[in-house]
This record gives structure tokens, C-alpha cells and sequence, in this order.
């Protein structure tokens, strides 16, 4: 019989090209390989184009004079590329976060409008959404745009109400709360609150487990932190003492050498993959001993190995810039918080309101009348934009709000007025947990769209990053850099998104179970 | 399961195509009843219909007091209608426009025909169609800004559409239920209604002819408009009922040729009829044309070679190097070390593609034959292609591209679809991929791009590609757009699919495994078909995100329908600064496109019943 | 081990066949749980052996990876004298020879029932269109379903698509089938007509091995049965001597908790 003398032998390798986790592992090298030689390619052709045609790629224009006046922001005349960048960046956020804030609310709305009991709220709901979500966002501005443009001029008592919302083809004007001199101080005093607070809320949830009475945690804990608040209305001077050691942290991080950082850099990738090889053995290992690993598993972690010294490689050679940018970067921060808590540039103690307010005023400009500094003033680019998608978006979100509560409403709703529950426990504790871990995914989705969709800001004129990164780039010559700059804005939002998103998702889950 | 049975298109000939799987019909309440059960059925219910009905005729009130406005200039784009639609296409081609749209609307016919499109609907709709449709224009001349007389005609059309309604209502009594019509009798009817005004209706003659204002408010629309638009009814009608009859007897042939001719649709539009080629006949005969037969009955013979059955490894070896030479001709074209035609080029990658393919065609004469069969056709098309895309065109006009308006808009967002669709579903299957490599550099490619606005890409590619080209290479304008807008578009539509093929179960891969099928015989024929169906609601959503979004060109510099209602009309002499009635035009003609492909997706997910679980 | 006992238990005339899937000490793990553990088995050319064994006992595990569903990653298994490794031309080779019917059928459900038998034919084994489809009608005929060729999966009863599965492994002209649990999914009244035409097979001298709950099918059709619990082979034997003087104590009470 053959079957013996088979049964013994161990397995045997066929040839390489036919070696199935060979040809796999090949493949995949061979294509990495193209890609990474087409960018390089690309790259390096690039470069001799732009030697060529004399423009450079290097950031320095960050540090020069652009020569450029910005419509808004918190500094018309920035002195630097790079401060005209900053506001750029800063009135884009202002754009998005205030879309967001508001684009959420009137979603909401509409998506509960939509499934209303009454004909007429529905219809309008149905007609609201259709119509705007249909229409491309970029026509909706410039008829936005068109609109407050052919609006009246500024004029001193023609409101509508006058002295605290001017409307006119300048822009909408209203009341404005802002942060003032003391806000970091009394900040301050609020995280203390807030830490204080969540023990107490602790506390109260501990007793009401164990006593079963309700005790009102969460009513609680917002009153340790309101108290805070007050007490710290009025003593927050106090922090003031925070400069110091700011400003130490800031030195010491500042006197850190080049070579030390990019050692710890290093050190980090050498022991995040080490981590990781270390964890895939672990899985791995079996009562047997680690036998089992095949080739497929040797790839991946010489592959992690491979990446890890290419890291080093990267930190210690290839960039070493990085490492005294980071280093230079924490010692800024660290300084900006500590003067945050020193004396204001004037030289005064940081000792007014933490939060202050001011109502629109019309100041004479020359011949014409016009928005003077106190209140909240939108541009007509800014609210051109403002207003169409916020419109925009919200049309979005009511479908979503909309497809989760139905999502979840049915049997739910039976199951939970079986239980008893009454209907506002109903709402609180079966139904809104579980549609808005269904919506919250596609809302996070629709937040990101909403801050990659203020760049169409550049039609009107606002001064967002990317019409301010076009100015600047074409005035300096450096689009390349800018492009950088704008990605990697865009993906430090998109990021920021995705994990506030994803903690909430996560927290989520923990309610569901 | 039960969703791949509705896929079935029932092809019996005289059979009205299923409505939706509607709930039974609910006996209609009373008008009393039905308003206290929706309107008033709560106080609070009854706040909420007061304050919205208010808010709903103060925003009609105000839509329709802007619109009839004396101060409106609706002139404006009445006159600049052409360059809407063309921009600066030649008037006197202007027939190439009218044949491009005649076939765009022979295709639709036969194929609304072929696959006998649409729903059954019922009588009783209809009627209430017309007297919603009939109330809103009461409510329309009761609100607008008009003069006694004009008021007066509106409420008599109104109270005529609202007398059809009653009519069809009550004439029929209980069997308006039963009663169904082709829901593309209907759209016929609309049309038919829309394109009949055109000859009875003084909509008014406006035009620009050679810089001078023609308005004439009084006059019939132009001959040059009626005349075209009742043709292209005409054979839309008559492809349609062509289709009709042919379903049953040659179907799954003339399907497939009028799927073809879908794909094949835009590309001779543009290059080929509105582009006009200006052949040079000498140099066809003694170049393109040997050239095409070189490469076709070459590769044949190749082809046919490689399908040997048994060829085992030194087929994949040959199809290897074939692969390597395509790739060199590009390297080398990029260096300048030796001229080749670029259809050369092309059809040398080509040939390597179809070579990767032979191994799956070998076996008897008739199937390695099929394979030389299609390789000759499709080297008929791309040569065709080839040539006349290369050759120059005979329209004067200056600047970059000859499409502007609304048949940029529709050129942009075609292209890009088509472009980015494969791109997309290769993207997908990486990032799905078991090989590592794949899936990071697909994952990292597909959330770097979904991370940055299309603008930022736009400007990249308008700006910065030119930079990034070995001298000597140009690009044009609208190139760049159409490549930066696929690689953005292929990311999202990546995500789509791979929402579509996360959801094959892991058993049809088992049961492709344990045939014997290769994996690119597994994707192909088991896991995309599936994966596709499954993604056809969020593919049709990104479609239209694509359509919408080709508005951002007008920020870079395309004369697409956005920029031209924006900044070209508003800036001619006679309209300085007139934008509002260009915008709103332009909405409504986004608005319309947007729309019913939203209401398709959405009739598509019903019957997919994606919607439900 | 009983092993060697049961190999002692079949008879001489089924000794004397050629070995048609041999396995040597088939250890397979899932992280820290081996489903195998030293699986070793011989099955014979013509031979029907229905596996038996709990829930959870690696029953299905095995004989995945006897057509390469699944890798092992101790000892070998050499199907037709080919042996299991990463060499793509003998997977190729053993996935043709090795048909498989899931429990859950898996046909593909954007097929037409001719459409899901004729495909491997046509792609894999390159049989011309007209050829692989006379075959499917053939093939159908044989189940009993000849008039359901142009039907959709989805449109077909569960028995009825579990038949169109085994006419889709059949196409493939294979040496071995094999079957994984096949009527498990399936209602009381549509099992047998899924167990008849498995009969049929067996007496048409397919080689098979059948993972099932189905006693009656063993001891009616089975040429040896093999007993597997924790992912081991705990008995081999014929029906007459499992189902009435089992051995080993876990058989027993394996026995006396379902019959």
C-alpha cells in the first residue's frame, strides 16, 4: 500500500513561482514597489520642473510678508504667510463649528417634521428637504450672495431691530458674546469644578445602586460645577500663578536637544513594533508551542520589523527637521498657554470678566455708515455661506434623523409600553439611545462634508483657508506648500471628527449592552 | 433572496410592469374626516397647522412675488438660453447638437422599450395630480403680482386642469381604482403638452444673434427650437414603441448592443459628432487604418495562440512580457527615447490586458475564436476613437474646449462616472483585500482623498499638474479637471461598493473556492455582480452628489452652467449685474436632474427592499 | 487508540481499493482552540464514510480542509495522491477533483439555476457552452428537477436548491464528494428527497464523506462511519458495529443521548 510511506511524510515545499503565500507576498512588493517608484518618479520630475521654472517647495514663506489684506478674521493684515494662513484656518473653523452648531438643530427639526402626525408639517418638511438637497450647495451660495447683496446699505436706524440685528448688503450684524481677559483663569476653575463634579456624580449613582432612592446624580454634579463657576466669576485672578510654571515646561521643552527627540522618536516606532510582534506571537501561541506560524505570518512581521527601522530611518535621517519642529512646537504651546495667564501685552493683570457681551454699533466710515467692532459681524461672504449650508446640510440631517428613528421606533415602542415605561422614559431610555447610535455614524459623516464644504467659500470672497491659501500661494509662488498645508488641515478636521464620533459611538455601545 | 426575483423583468408582451409592491389601498376618508384626522387632531396639532400653513403661503407668497416681479429680468436668460445650454457652440453646426440629443433620445426610447420601463398608475392619482396641480396655480395667480386680466386667464386654466381632475374623478366613479395607465404614457403626455405649447404658447422669441438683442415677448418660440424638440418627441415615441415590439423576440442580443451603446454613447457624441473631425482621408488610408488592421489581426493571432488549451505557465509568461513592453512604451514615452503613436501605445496595453484574459477563453475553436471575435471589435472601436479624437476638429471657436453650459456640466460629470467607476471598484476590492499591502495603500489612498474638499483637489490638478509633467506634455484645462475629479470621485464610490461587498456572505466565497474558480474568476463572475446589486441606491446617491458637484468648476475656470449664469450673463452690456434670474434658472435645471435620479434610487432601494430589514 | 481496531474492522474487498484521501496527524487551531488534534484517516476510493460526532467536535473543520477551506497547520492530507500545500497548481488540481455541498447551499443567487451548474464547467474546465449546458440538463435530470433550469435559487424550495448544489458539485466531474451536513437547514418533509439522491451517488460508487445528523442515512448507506469528538477521532467502524456494540464509552453516551 502507498498509503503509509505518504502518511509519513512531512509537507513539502513546491517550487517559489507556485507557492501560493509567495506569489501573494510578490505581488504585493511588486505593486508597492510601482507605486512608490511612480511617486518618487513624479516627485523628482517634479522638482527639476520647478527648478526650472524657479519656484521652490520649502515653507519659508510662512515667515514672510505676503503682502496681502484679508476680508475678515481676527487679523486683516497678518505680517506673515503663515499668520494669514492661521486665519485662514480660524475662519474656517468659525464657519464650520457655528454650520454645525446650527445645521444640527434644524435638521433635527426637520427630520421630527417629517414625521409629524399633522399633513401640513410633513408636506413642509417633504418640500424643505427635496428642494434644498437637490439644488448644488455652490448655486445656493451665489444665490445667497445675489440676495444680500441687493440688500439696502448700512444705515444707522434702519435695523430691523435696531441695535441688535442690522441686516443690510453688508453683511448681518448682532449682538456679540466673547471671551474676555480672565476666560483662561476661570476656565481653570471650571475643569476643577468639573473633576469635583464627576465624583460627586459618582457618588450619587454609587448610592442610588446600592439604596435604589434617586438621588439625582447628574443634578448634582451640574451644581458642583455651576457653583464653581460662580465662585470663580469672581476669584479667578487667583490663577494667575500659572504663568511660572508654563513658562517653565515651555523652557524646559525648548532646551531639549535635536538628537534626543529623534532618539525618542525612534524609540517609539522600535517599541510600538515590538509591541505589536510581541502581541502577534501571544495570539499565536498555542499549548503546541508557536509551530503554527506559516509564511504569511513571517511577512507580516518582518514587514512590521521593515517598517520600523524605516521609521527610525525616517526620524534619524531622511527628515530630522521633524524632531526640532516638534520640539519647537511644544515649547510654543506651552508658551502660549503661559501667556495666556500672564500680563496682557499692554501690561495689565489679567483681572476683567471672564466672558463679556456688546451690542451692535454703527460707526461713520468716511462718507458711508458702517459695522463698527462690537457686535458679531457676519460678512455677506460669511453669511452667504453661512446660511446656505447650514440650509444645505440640514436637509441631510433631517434624512438622517428621520431614517433612524424610524429605524428603531416599531417594535421598540411596543416592546417598551409592554414593559410599562411610561412615554417620556420611553423616549429617554429605549428609543433616542438607540436611534442616535444608528445616526450618529452618517451625522459625523455629514459634519465632516459640512467643514470640507465651507472651502466653496471662495466663490463669495470669504476668507476661509483655501481662498486665503490660493491668494498666498499664487502671490508667494509656492502652491505646492500650500496644497500641503491645506490636506493637512482638512485631515486633522477630518480626524478630530472621526474620533469624537467614534468615542461616542463607543460609549454608545456600553449603553446598548 | 426575495430581492433577486424582482429582478426578473417580465418581458410578455401587452403586460403592464408591476406597480411597486404597494400595502392594500386604505378606503379614502371623507375630506372632513381626513382633515380632523390630519390636520386637527390635537390642539397642539391644530397650532402646528396654523403656524406652518402661514409659513407655507408667506414662502409662496414671497416665491411668487420675486418671480412675477416687474423687476425681474427674466430676459436675461431667456436670451442667453444657447449659452446655457452650448456656450459658444457654432450656430450654423448647430444641427450636430440636435443630432447628438436625437440620439441620446433614440437610445432612451428603445430602451425604456426594451426593458419596458415604469409603473402602472392608477386612474384616481392622475385625477388628484390634476386638481393638486390645478389648486396650486389658483393659489400661484391669487398670490402673484398680477394685473386683473392676467389673473383672470391663470384662474381659468386653473379651474380647467382642476375641471380634468373632477372629471376623470367622478366620469369614472369606482373604477378610477382599477383603471392603471403606463406611468410612461404619462411622461409622454407631459412632454407631448410642454412640446405642443411650443406652437401655441408666445413664450417670445429672444436670441443674441451676432452681438444684437432679439425680444420679441409676443412672438411663437423660434422655428429652430419648435421644430427640433417635436421631432425628437416624435422619435422617442416611435424608438419607444420599436423597443416595445422587438422585447420579446431578439431581447437579450439588443440589450446587449444598446448597453453598448449607453457606453459608447458619449464618446461619439463628443468627439465624433459635436467635435466634427476633419478627416484626412490620405492619411487614414496609409496610416490609421493598416495600423488598425495590424493590430487587430495580430493580436488575433496572438490571442488565438495563447488560448491553447494545456498552454499552461507559457501563456501567463508571454502575457507577462506583453504587460512588461505596453509599460516600457509609456516609460519610455515619457523620457522622449523613441516616437510611437500614442494608439500604438494604447493598443499595446491592450493587448496585454486581453492576453491576461486568454487563459480563461481556452478550450475548442468556437471559444478562442469568441475571444479573437471581440478583440477585433473592440480594436474597430478604439482605432475609430482614436482617430477621430486625434484629428483636429473643424470648429472654430476659441478657447480651451468646445462644450460650455449645461453640456460641459453633463460632459464633466458623464465622464467622470464612467472614468472612476472601474477605478472605484478596484479601490473597493483593495481595501477589502485578505493581502495587507493592498488594503493600506487603498485605505490610506481612499481617506487621504475623502478627507480634502474637491476644491483643494481641483486647484491641485488645474494648477499643479502642469508642474508634475515632463516637458513637453501638455494637458488641457478641462483634462485636468475631468482626472482631478475621478481619482476624488473614486474614493467615495469605493466606499460604496465596498458597503456592497461586505455584504455577500462569506459562503458564496466557499462555494466559488470549492469549484475550482481563480480568484479573478471569483470576483468576477460571483462576488462584484452581487456586491454591485447590493450598491446600486448608495452608487445612484454618489451619482448625483457627482452631477451637483461639477458646479465647482466654475471656481477653476470651466465655463460649466454655474460659472456662465454667474459671471457671463451678468456681464454683458445688456444685462450688467443680472444674476438672480440666471441662478434661479440654472437650480431649477440641477434641481430637475438631481431629483428624479433621487427618485429612482429611492424606488430602486424599495425594490431592493434595502430600506427594511 | 481504537484506530488501529477499526481499520481491522473493514472488510478485506474495501482494504484492497486505492487510498483516496489520506490523513496524517491534521491538527488545525483557531488562536488558542485546536479544532484538530492529530486527525489521521484513511478514506478509499468508492468508499461512503459518514462522519458523526456533537456539535462543535470539527466534523465540518475537517473535511474543509480537505479541499484547502481551510489551511491546516500540522501533518499532511494527500488527496489522489496529491498532497495539500501552498503549491497553487495542487489546489487547483485538488478543488476540481473535490466536490463540496454546503449546508447552507450557497448557489450564487444572481444565476439562473443552469447558469450556477454550467459556470465551473465552462471557466474551469473549459467545456464549450453547449456541452457544459447538455450536461447541467443531464445533471438536473438526475436530481429530479429537469423542469427548474431557468428558475432563479431564490425562486426554488430549500430541498430544491440543496439538489441543484449537488448537480453543481457533480458537473465538475469530481472524484470525492463531500458534504457538509446537507439537511441541516432544511425542513422535515424536503430531507429525504436531498438524502435520495445522495443514495443514488453512493450507489453509483462516488467517493464520499458526509458530515450529518442523519442516523438512519448512516447505517443504511455508510460504508464505515467515524466517530469525532473535541477534534478527535475517538472510533471507526462499520454501521452494524457502531450502532450496535460501539467500543468506547464516548460513543456510547453519544449514541444514547440521540437515538
Amino acid at each position: 500500500m502507498a498509503a503509509p510511506s505518504l502518511s509519513t511524510t512531512q509537507q513539502q515545499r513546491p517550487p517559489l513561482y507556485r507557492d501560493a503565500v509567495v506569489v501573494k507576498w510578490a505581488l504585493q512588493l511588486f505593486i508597492l514597489f510601482l507605486v512608490l517608484f511612480a511617486m518618487w518618479f513624479l516627485s523628482k520630475e517634479a522638482g527639476d520642473n520647478l527648478k526650472a521654472k524657479g519656484i521652490s517647495t520649502s515653507f519659508d514663506f510662512l515667515s514672510i510678508d505676503p503682502g496681502i489684506s484679508l476680508s475678515e478674521g481676527i487679523d486683516t493684515e497678518p505680517d506673515t504667510g503663515g499668520r494669514a494662513l492661521w486665519v485662514g484656518m480660524v475662519n474656517t473653523l468659525r464657519l464650520a463649528i457655528a454650520g454645525i452648531f446650527t445645521a444640527t438643530i434644524l435638521g433635527v427639526a426637520i427630520g421630527l417634521a417629517r414625521l409629524s402626525d399633522n399633513w401640513i408639517v410633513r408636506k413642509f418638511g417633504n418640500v424643505y428637504v427635496e428642494t434644498l438637497r437637490n439644488i448644488p450647495l455652490l448655486v445656493q451660495i451665489l444665490i445667497w450672495a445675489a440676495l444680500l447683496g441687493g440688500l439696502g446699505r448700512v444705515a444707522l436706524d434702519n435695523g430691523p431691530i435696531n441695535g441688535w440685528l442690522h441686516i443690510s448688503n453688508k453683511g448681518v450684524s448682532i449682538p456679540r458674546v466673547f471671551i474676555a481677559d480672565g476666560f483662561y483663569q476661570w476656565a481653570v476653575v471650571l475643569l476643577i469644578g468639573a473633576v469635583v463634579g464627576r465624583w460627586v456624580f459618582k457618588q450619587r449613582t454609587l448610592k442610588k445602586d446600592q439604596t435604589g432612592e434617586d438621588t439625582f446624580p447628574l443634578g448634582y454634579a451640574a451644581a458642583v460645577v455651576l457653583v464653581f463657576g460662580i465662585i470663580g466669576w469672581f476669584i479667578h485672578p487667583v490663577f494667575g500663578f500659572l504663568n511660572a510654571p508654563l513658562q517653565a515646561i515651555s523652557d524646559a521643552f525648548g532646551a531639549i536637544p535635536e538628537i534626543a527627540m529623534q532618539l525618542a522618536l525612534s524609540a517609539v516606532a522600535i517599541l510600538f513594533s515590538a509591541r505589536w510582534i510581541r502581541n502577534f506571537f501571544a495570539e499565536r501561541r498555542t499549548p503546541a508551542g508557536t509551530a503554527r506560524l506559516d509564511d504569511d505570518d513571517w511577512f507580516r512581521v518582518i514587514f512590521a520589523a521593515v517598517g520600523a527601522a524605516f521609521a527610525c530611518f525616517f526620524f534619524l535621517a531622511l527628515w530630522p527637521g521633524l524632531s526640532s519642529w516638534l520640539i519647537n512646537s511644544f515649547s510654543d504651546l506651552f508658551q502660549v498657554l503661559a501667556d495666556k495667564f500672564g500680563d496682557t501685552p499692554e501690561g495689565n493683570a489679567r483681572n476683567g470678566w471672564p466672558v463679556d457681551a456688546k451690542r451692535p454699533d454703527i460707526v461713520q466710515a468716511g462718507n458711508f455708515p458702517n459695522y463698527g467692532p462690537a457686535g458679531l459681524n457676519m460678512t455677506l461672504g460669511f453669511a452667504a455661506v453661512f446660511f446656505s449650508i447650514v440650509l444645505y446640510t440640514g436637509s441631510f440631517i433631517a434624512e438622517i434623523v428621520r431614517g433612524g428613528i424610524l429605524a428603531v421606533a416599531k417594535g421598540q415602542t411596543e416592546a417598551a409600553q409592554a414593559l410599562g415605561l411610561r412615554r417620556s422614559q420611553m423616549l429617554r431610555k429605549v428609543i433616542l439611545p438607540q436611534a442616535f447610535r444608528i445616526v450618529l455614524p452618517p451625522l459625523g459623516n455629514q459634519y465632516l462634508n459640512l467643514t470640507k464644504n465651507t472651502s466653496l467659500a471662495i466663490a463669495v470672497g470669504f476668507s476661509d483657508l483655501v481662498q486665503v491659501g490660493q491668494t498666498v500661494g499664487n502671490q508667494t509662488g509656492k502652491p505646492l506648500s500650500v496644497f500641503a498645508i491645506w490636506m493637512a488641515f482638512y485631515l486633522a478636521c477630518s480626524l478630530t471628527i472621526s474620533v469624537v464620533v467614534n468615542f461616542f459611538n463607543v460609549r454608545l455601545k456600553i449603553v446598548e449592552r | 433572496m426575495a430581492a433577486v426575483e424582482n429582478f426578473v423583468v417580465n418581458t410578455d408582451e401587452g403586460l403592464l410592469p408591476q406597480a411597486d409592491a404597494l400595502p392594500p389601498e386604505l378606503p379614502s376618508l371623507p375630506p372632513g374626516e381626513w382633515m380632523k384626522k390630519n390636520l386637527f387632531s390635537s390642539p397642539f396639532s391644530t397650532i402646528l397647522t396654523f403656524v406652518f400653513g402661514a409659513m407655507a403661503l408667506a414662502a409662496i407668497n414671497v416665491l411668487v412675488d420675486f418671480i412675477f416681479s416687474d423687476e425681474r429680468n427674466w430676459t436675461a436668460p431667456a436670451t442667453n438660453l444657447r449659452l446655457l445650454m452650448t456656450q459658444a457652440y457654432p450656430a450654423d453646426q448647430y444641427i450636430r447638437v440636435w443630432v447628438s440629443v436625437g440620439l441620446v433620445a433614440v437610445l432612451t426610447g428603445l430602451s425604456t422599450g426594451l426593458w419596458n420601463a415604469g409603473d402602472a398608475l392608477s386612474m384616481k392619482r392622475i385625477s388628484m395630480w390634476f386638481m393638486t396641480g390645478g389648486s396650486f396655480v389658483a393659489l400661484v395667480a391669487l398670490l402673484a403680482p398680477f394685473d386683473s386680466g392676467r389673473r383672470t386667464t391663470w384662474l381659468i386654466l386653473a379651474a380647467v386642469v382642476v375641471g380634468i381632475g373632477l372629471a376623470i374623478w367622478f366620469g369614472l366613479g369606482e373604477r378610477r381604482r382599477s383603471i392603471f395607465v403606463r406611468s410612461i404614457y404619462v411622461v409622454f403626455g407631459v412632454l407631448g403638452a410642454i412640446i405642443g405649447s411650443l406652437w401655441v404658447v408666445k413664450y417670445g422669441n429672444y436670441a443674441l444673434a451676432d452681438g444684437e438683442l432679439v425680444a420679441d415677448p409676443d412672438a411663437l418660440v423660434a422655428p429652430t427650437t419648435r421644430i427640433p424638440w417635436t421631432i425628437l418627441l416624435a422619435i422617442l415615441v416611435g424608438t419607444y414603441f420599436i423597443g416595445r415590439g422587438l422585447a420579446g423576440k431578439v431581447a437579450a442580443l439588443l440589450k446587449a448592443i444598446v448597453m453598448g451603446a449607453w457606453l459608447l454613447a458619449p464618446f461619439i457624441i463628443v468627439w465624433v459628432i459635436l467635435r466634427d473631425p476633419d478627416l484626412d482621408w490620405d492619411h487614414v488610408i496609409s496610416t490609421d487604418i493598416p495600423m488598425a488592421l495590424a493590430f487587430g489581426f495580430g493580436g488575433g493571432l496572438i490571442l488565438y495562440a495563447l488560448t491553447k488549451p494545456g498552454l499552461g505557465e507559457i501563456g501567463k509568461i508571454v502575457a507577462g512580457v506583453l504587460l512588461a513592453v505596453a509599460a516600457f512604451n509609456w516609460v519610455a514615452a515619457f523620457f522622449g527615447w523613441y516616437p510611437m503613436l500614442q494608439k500604438a501605445r494604447l493598443s499595446f496595453l491592450f493587448l496585454a490586458i486581453f492576453a491576461l484574459a486568454a487563459a480563461n477563453f481556452a478550450g475548442d475553436r468556437r471559444t478562442r475564436l469568441q475571444l479573437v471575435w471581440g478583440w477585433l471589435g473592440f480594436m474597430a472601436v478604439v482605432h475609430y476613437m482614436a482617430t477621430m479624437a486625434n484629428t483636429a476638429s473643424t470648429l472654430e471657436i476659441q478657447g480651451d474646449f468646445f462644450l460650455g453650459g449645461l453640456s460641459l456640466t453633463l460632459f464633466i460629470a458623464v465622464l467622470t462616472l464612467m472614468l472612476s467607476f472601474p477605478l472605484g471598484v478596484l479601490l473597493a476590492l483593495g481595501r477589502t483585500s485578505r493581502m495587507p499591502i493592498f488594503r493600506v495603500l487603498s485605505t490610506v489612498y481612499i481617506e487621504t482623498i475623502r478627507g480634502v474638499p474637491l476644491i483643494t483637489i481641483l486647484f491641485f490638478f488645474s494648477v499643479i499638474i502642469p508642474i508634475f509633467l515632463p516637458s513637453g506634455m501638455g494637458l488641457s484645462e478641462t483634462a485636468a479637471i475631468v482626472i482631478g475629479y475621478t481619482l476624488f470621485s473614486a474614493a467615495y464610490l469605493a466606499e460604496n461598493v465596498r458597503g456592497g461587498l461586505q455584504a455577500v456572505r462569506r459562503g458564496q466565497f466557499e462555494a466559488a473556492d470549492a469549484l475550482g474558480l481563480t480568484g479573478s474568476q471569483r470576483t468576477g463572475f460571483i462576488v462584484l455582480p452581487q456586491a454591485l446589486r447590493v450598491s446600486i441606491p448608495p452608487l445612484v446617491g454618489q451619482a448625483i452628489a457627482t452631477y451637483k458637484e461639477t458646479s465647482l468648476v466654475s471656481i477653476v475656470g470651466g465655463f460649466d452652467l454655474t460659472r456662465i449664469a454667474d459671471k457671463v450673463i451678468s456681464a454683458q452690456t445688456d444685462f450688467l449685474g443680472v444674476k438672480m434670474e440666471n441662478l434661479l434658472i440654472i437650480s431649477f435645471i440641477y434641481w430637475v436632474g438631481a431629483f428624479s435620479m433621487s427618485k429612482y434610487s429611492q424606488k430602486l432601494e424599495r425594490r431592493l427592499g434595502v430600506g427594511e430589514r | 487508540m481504537s484506530i488501529s481496531d477499526a481499520t481491522t474492522a473493514v472488510s478485506d474487498e474495501l482494504a484492497a481499493r486505492d487510498d483516496m484521501i489520506v490523513c496524517t496527524g491534521v491538527d488545525k487551531w483557531y488562536g488558542d482552540f485546536q479544532a484538530l488534534k492529530g486527525v489521521t484517516a484513511t478514506i478509499k476510493e468508492q468508499e461512503v464514510v459518514v462522519v458523526l460526532g456533537p456539535s462543535g467536535s470539527g466534523k465540518s473543520t475537517w473535511i474543509r480542509c480537505v479541499n484547502r477551506l481551510e489551511q491546516h497547520q500540522g501533518g499532511t492530507i494527500v488527496v489522489d495522491g496529491v498532497e495539500l500545500t501552498n503549491d497553487v497548481r495542487n489546489i487547483e488540481k485538488i478543488r476540481s477533483e473535490v466536490g463540496m455541498v454546503f449546508q447552507q447551499f450557497n448557489l450564487f443567487p444572481h444565476l439562473t439555476v443552469l447558469d450556477n451548474i454550467t459556470l465551473a464547467p465552462k471557466w474551469v474546465k473549459k467545456q464549450p457552452k453547449d456541452v457544459a449546458e447538455e450536461n447541467a440538463r443531464k445533471l438536473l435530470d438526475r436530481v429530479g428537477i429537469p423542469e427548474q433550469a431557468d428558475k432563479y435559487p431564490g425562486q426554488l424550495s430549500g430541498g430544491q436548491q440543496q439538489r441543484v448544489a449537488i448537480a453543481r458539485s457533480l458537473a465538475m466531474e469530481p472524484r470525492v464528494m463531500l458534504f457538509d451536513e446537507p439537511t441541516s437547514a432544511l425542513d422535515p418533509e424536503m430531507i429525504k428527497e436531498v438524502l435520495d439522491v445522495m443514495k443514488e451517488l453512493a450507489q453509483q460508487g462516488m467517493t464520499m464523506v458526509v458530515v450529518t445528523h442523519e442516523m438512519g442515512f448512516a447505517r443504511e448507506v455508510a460504508d464505515r462511519i467515524i466517530f469525532m469528538e473535541a477534534g478527535e477521532i475517538v472510533e471507526v467502524g462499520t454501521p452494524e458495529h457502531f450502532f450496535t456494540n460501539p467500543t468506547e464509552d464516548r460513543t456510547k453516551l453519544f449514541l444514547s443521548q440521540i437515538l
